[in-house]
């Protein structure tokens, strides 16, 4: 009896050198302990052993038992082992690139919008929206520009058709359908509909009938801004652009006012700023933008006091912007859209 | 408009130079975007020399050795020279040494093979006086020796490119500039004067030469004023008036229509010189034109007019179109002998019309346009006659011809300087403001404690209130002087705009999808839309004045725009596989065009075309996932409209690979699929193209609710699985909708169903043909017990009868 439990055991350790799988182990494991395997006969012996003898024989099959137990438990490992190797395959050379796309990429046009509105939105700008479909009354009328002013052409504005007829732009009585030519309409109609305190910035696309060159381009983007208030001075918006610019440009940046003349604003100024950041821009001033206290005329057709309501208006081009930072000579790159000008701004 | 640097120095001493003299207008707000000057630089230590006597070089066969007389100062000197043109006695620009020559050359005392020179002797092009540079500059007229050049070569100018805005027409003249400049430079202003002449009632009558003038339409024309000459000789002008017209641009014809762009671009004011002859009646007119009536202007077209436009005609026929343009029948000729001088006031608004209508612009209707001031017609006539009597002689006569009166432009503004330190936000005194008014010529002709009387100038048509005068206080102040502040910031209380936070939400999720953003044109192609699908090409999204087909429509999609961007990624070899853009699109719905807000993504649908490792391919439900995505960052859960496939109609879709969600009365719009393979092969993009786009009307976009939270059940849930046989084209989707009502009625009040879903689609053998399986897994929940097996499977057994009894699907076993 000892002499044949050694023997399973024996065998047992060499025969599991051939297991090399789950089938293998199950063969194996039910050859010993199976209901017919060689281990489970000699226990099913016990019955013919002598009375006095079972313990001994107990014992030894216990022992038997435990040996092969750690077999199986070495075998079962070193197969879990080997399937999970199987699984995860040979190692991974990680040198190797991903063979998914590349990063994605923003526009250069959406990230400067994007950090206009963040440095605005710091000093309580929020961000209004209008249609790029818009009417006469509201990109011209409602802005105090002249009825005849050249502005108004057909060489310079895009009209829609006499008889176009759109569902969510609104008319004020029957005046034609344009497309922008500045987010100033987002101003008035955000105006007539709100109520002072007003602080807004309007970032959009607009549209001038120019012909296509390294400057111009069929439409564009502006970012507009309004503040109404009560006492809005001249110096509150010198303050807001000299904060802007110093923020988009960089410290050290400042910034100078120039007289000019749009309908809406008086008094109206160009502004100029001179970086020391901007290399290529050197020293001089470079006009980046225009502005000036909101014209009574205009608080008048939305209905505000002009008495005690001032405000001011202030507006710039995105693409020059991002030319300007980026230092981007040519504005048709923003509308050609190859990829190795997209990722540089990722 | 061009403004001459000499031409400004008739009426002011500018000695600044010609960059501080830009500087300045630009800071007043004439914008200088470039300046050109023509004739010698300021040179120093470059004077007139003489060449006393020339010997050959001893060591240079093509040198001569001078002596060269400099003047009393400088006496006589040695200088080496290569030039052959010269001979001796000759005066010519010598430098010497010091002098600084155009391009930075220096001029040092030197040895030149072996021989000490003092200087050099000039060629034009060394002084930078024209281009010849074969020879010496030999000067004529023998100016004084030791004259600096400058003195001698004194036809230099600078011209100042400037833009004048529309609100400023008294600056669109020398003059006017220059009284800008006094202003800025606190400087006195000369007026050209005009007090030689004689008396209007003193001058010989000349009414066999001319009659009368009348105007029938006052309102076009409130001012006229026609003066006679008689006598006059046509010839050249003198050349300091040619050189300054040339100067700004224009061509000189003879003294009298010089004369008159002279004054027209000295004081501003547009002035007619008729032949006297070419008037018939010897009368003039200001009339409406008859309708088609017809004259030839001095630009040799012939122009028909309208019965809106306004002539100056005698007894016959127009002679000119008002403020615009002089007619050919009655130009000034060279053997003109009698003129008749217009000057007048004529209608902005009428004038700017005409102009336009007739394509027709001129430097008279340009100032017309914009304004003249009606009370300088005077000063211009009297200044107009006195130089082409100086100029092609001849006699004025009398008596004046004049038509309307003077407008009355006395104007007076009320002003607080309180109210101007509240508006600039900034100290400035009652002295600095005074101090700016008076220097533009304003006049304070009241005051009380700070509240002023203002006297506006006639010329300053466009200051009207107290605001106007803020923006000349601080003109002249200095807008660069205005300080800066602290920020201001209260609170608005106001979030950004819906369609803000969505555009980010939108890009952000598709930039961390590997997608690149592009940017493409709203103007799209006629052809292009009308090939995109039917019922595009019927929408009316056309423009009324296209600059070209290319760009005649408003794009109704992003699609085409971004496929743009893939075939030229394609083509240029960049490797980028995914793209998208965000931006406004147009679509009609029920006759009314609408401006939606959208989103739409392309990409390969085997990503990058070379690869060490294959991916998955992404197919149809990649983009639905996206497109879903997308639409649930606008608030719209995209499952509970209707989705059809996408048939026939479209040339942009493949039949049977893409899908449609079209609600126009939830104000959303979803495609999404494989894109059509011929029309993708036709553009020359080689791949598969997946796609999609989701736009939704802007004012359907809600800022996002706060959510609320909903309690869930704590007990496990027991599922059941159901496989249907239904017709293939029978959408999963609708299954699912029709069994989920079911189950809900049939687990009414007792517990509830969580969820359907399909897990398991079949066709083929065991089936008949034309069905398909769908097998869906039911889990039920209650939110108070554990369900027991009873009754679910009595639920269960409900569903499975109504669905037997109620609906077309057939329960596989």
């Amino acid at each position: 009896m000892e002499e044949e439990l050694k023997q399973i055991v024996g065998a047992a350790k060499i025969n599991v050198g051939a297991v090399s799988n789950r089938a293998d182990f199950e063969a194996f494991k039910a050859g010993i302990t199976g209901p017919n395997g060689s281990l489970t006969k000699v226990v099913k012996g016990m019955g013919q052993v002598a009375k006095e003898d079972r313990p001994t024989f107990g014992k030894l099959i216990n022992e038997a038992k435990q040996q092969v137990q750690a077999i199986y438990d070495i075998a079962l490992e070193a197969i879990e082992a080997a399937e999970i190797a199987e699984r995860l395959g040979p190692p991974i050379d990680p040198s190797l690139p991903s063979p998914d796309s590349e990063p994605g990429s923003l526009h250069p046009l959406t990230q400067v919008r994007e950090e206009i509105s963040r440095i605005f939105k710091q000093i309580g700008f929020t961000v209004a929206e209008g249609t790029e479909v818009e009417t006469e009354y509201y990109c011209f009328d409602a802005l105090n520009t002249p009825k005849d002013h050249p502005a108004r052409d057909l060489q310079d504005t895009f009209y829609l058709p006499d008889d176009a007829d759109f569902g969510n732009v609104s008319k004020n009585s029957d005046e034609r359908y344009l497309l922008r030519t500045h987010t100033s309409s987002v101003q008035i109609r955000t105006m007539l509909k709100g109520e002072a305190p007003i602080r807004i910035i309007s970032p959009g696309r607009c549209f001038r009938r120019d012909t296509v060159d390294a400057t111009h381009s069929a439409n564009f983007n502006q970012v507009e801004g309004l503040y109404v208030d009560k006492n809005v001075t001249v110096r509150d918006l010198k303050a807001i652009l000299d904060y802007f610019f110093e923020q988009l440009l960089g410290k050290g940046t400042t910034t100078r006012f120039r007289p000019h003349f749009f309908p809406y604003t008086e008094p109206s100024f160009e502004v100029d700023f001179s970086s020391s950041h901007l290399a290529k821009l050197g020293s001089d001033w470079v006009e980046i933008a225009g502005c000036g206290m909101v014209e009574p005329e205009v608080f008048a057709s939305v209905g505000y006091d002009p008495e005690l309501y001032s405000g001011f208006a202030f507006g710039m081009g995105i693409e020059r912007i991002a030319m300007i930072i980026y230092g981007i000579d040519d504005i048709r790159y923003f509308y050609q859209n190859d990829h190795r000008f997209l990722k540089q701004f990722a | 408009m061009k403004i001459s640097l000499n031409w400004l120095k008739h009426y002011i001493d500018l000695p600044e130079s010609p960059k501080e003299i830009a500087d300045s207008l630009t800071l007043l707000g004439f914008e200088v975007d470039d300046m050109e000057s023509t004739g010698l630089p300021q040179l120093e230590n470059v004077i007139v020399g003489e060449v006393l006597g020339r010997q050959q070089h001893p060591n240079a066969d093509k040198l001569g050795v001078c002596r060269v007389a400099l003047g009393d100062a400088i006496g006589e000197k040695t200088i080496v020279c290569g030039a052959s043109n010269y001979k001796v006695g000759d005066r010519v620009p010598v430098a010497i040494p010091g002098a600084v020559l155009p391009g930075g050359f220096t001029i040092k005392r030197s040895k030149l093979r072996g021989v000490e020179s003092d200087g050099m002797m000039c060629s034009g092009k060394e002084i930078g006086a024209g281009e010849d540079a074969a020879g010496l500059l030999i000067l004529d007229g023998r100016p004084e020796l030791g004259t600096p050049i400058n003195a001698v070569l004194t036809e230099s100018d600078t011209v100042f490119n400037l833009e004048v805005t529309p609100n400023r027409p008294d600056c669109l003249s020398h003059l006017g500039i220059a009284r800008e400049l006094a202003a800025r430079y606190q400087r006195e202003l000369s007026y050209p004067a005009v007090d030689n002449l004689s008396a209007p009632g003193d001058r010989p009558s000349g009414e066999e030469i001319f009659k009368s003038v009348s105007v029938e339409c006052e309102e076009d024309c409130p001012l006229y004023r026609a003066t006679v000459i008689k006598g006059v000789k046509i010839g050249p002008s003198p050349a300091w008036m040619q050189d300054l017209l040339s100067a700004i641009g224009l061509r000189p014809i003879n003294n009298v229509v010089d004369v008159t762009n002279y004054v027209l671009h000295e004081c501003g004011n547009p002035l007619h010189a008729f032949d006297a002859r070419d008037i018939k009646g010897s009368k003039i007119m200001v009339r409406n034109a008859r309708e088609d009536e017809k004259v030839v202007t001095l630009d040799d077209e012939e122009r028909t007019l309208s019965s809106r436009m306004v002539v100056i005609a005698d007894d016959e026929r127009a002679l000119a179109v008002a403020g615009v343009m002089g007619g050919q029948n009655s130009e000034v000729k060279e053997d003109t002998k009698d003129l008749v001088l217009e000057a007048a006031y004529f209608n902005p608004t009428t004038t700017r019309w005409v102009s336009k209508t007739l394509g027709l612009s001129s430097d008279s209707s340009y100032r017309f346009e914009r304004g003249v001031d009606p009370s300088s017609l005077r000063f211009a006539t009297d200044r107009a006659v006195q130089l082409i009597l100086e100029t092609a002689g001849g006699t004025v006569c009398g008596p004046e011809h004049v038509a309307g009166s003077e407008p009355m432009v006395k104007k007076e503004v009320e002003l607080s300087t309180d109210w101007v330190r509240v508006k600039a936000g900034f100290e400035i005194s009652d002295e600095e403001i005074r101090d700016s008014l008076e220097r533009l010529d304003m006049v304070i002709s009241e005051e009380s404690d700070g509240d002023w009387l203002v006297n506006i100038p006639s010329y300053r048509g466009d200051l009207d209130r107290p605001i106007d005068l803020l923006e000349e206080v601080l003109r002249i102040y200095g807008t660069d002087k205005i300080p800066s502040g602290a920020v201001v910031a209260t609170a608005t209380r106001e979030n950004d705009n819906p369609i803000t936070e969505f555009s980010r939400r939108a890009t952000n999720y598709l930039v961390g999808q590997h997608f690149n953003e592009v940017v493409n044109y709203t103007l799209r192609s006629k052809a292009e839309q009308q090939s995109w699908s039917d019922s595009v090409s019927r929408m009316a999204l056309g423009l009324k004045n296209p600059i070209s087909e290319d760009q005649s429509q408003l794009r109704h999609s992003l699609l085409p725009g971004i496929l743009e961007s893939l075939r030229l990624n394609q083509s240029r070899k960049t490797g980028a596989s995914r793209f998208f853009e965000l931006g406004r699109v147009f679509h009609e719905v029920k006759g009314k065009v609408v401006e939606m807000i959208s989103v739409a993504f392309a990409e390969y649908s085997l990503g990058r075309p070379r690869s060490w490792k294959l991916r998955e391919a992404d197919d149809f439900f990649t983009v639905k996932n996206r497109a879903t995505l997308l639409a649930g960052f606008a608030g719209i859960d995209i499952g509970r409209f209707k989705v059809s496939q996408i048939v026939d109609d479209s040339t942009a879709w493949q039949e049977g690979q893409a899908a449609l969600i079209d609600d126009p009365r939830a104000g959303i719009l979803a495609e999404f699929g494989l894109m059509n393979l011929e029309r993708i092969k036709a553009l020359d993009i080689e791949g598969d193209i997946v796609a999609g786009s989701f736009s939704i009307l802007p004012e359907r976009l809600k800022t996002a609710k706060r959510v609320q939270f909903q309690p869930f059940s704590l007990f496990p849930p027991t599922a059941k699985d159901l496989a249907l046989v239904v017709d293939q084209s029978e959408l999963a989707n609708d299954v699912v909708r029709s069994i989920e009502k079911i189950a809900q009625k049939a687990t009414e009040g007792a517990f509830a169903m969580e969820s359907i879903y399909v897990f398991d689609i079949y066709e083929g053998e065991g089936l008949p043909a034309g069905k398909k399986s769908v097998a869906v897994s039911m889990v039920f929940r209650s939110t108070e017990r554990t369900l027991k097996d009873k009754e679910v499977n009595t639920a269960f057994e409900k569903i499975q009868n109504v669905i037997r009894e109620k609906t077309a699907f057939e329960i596989r076993d």
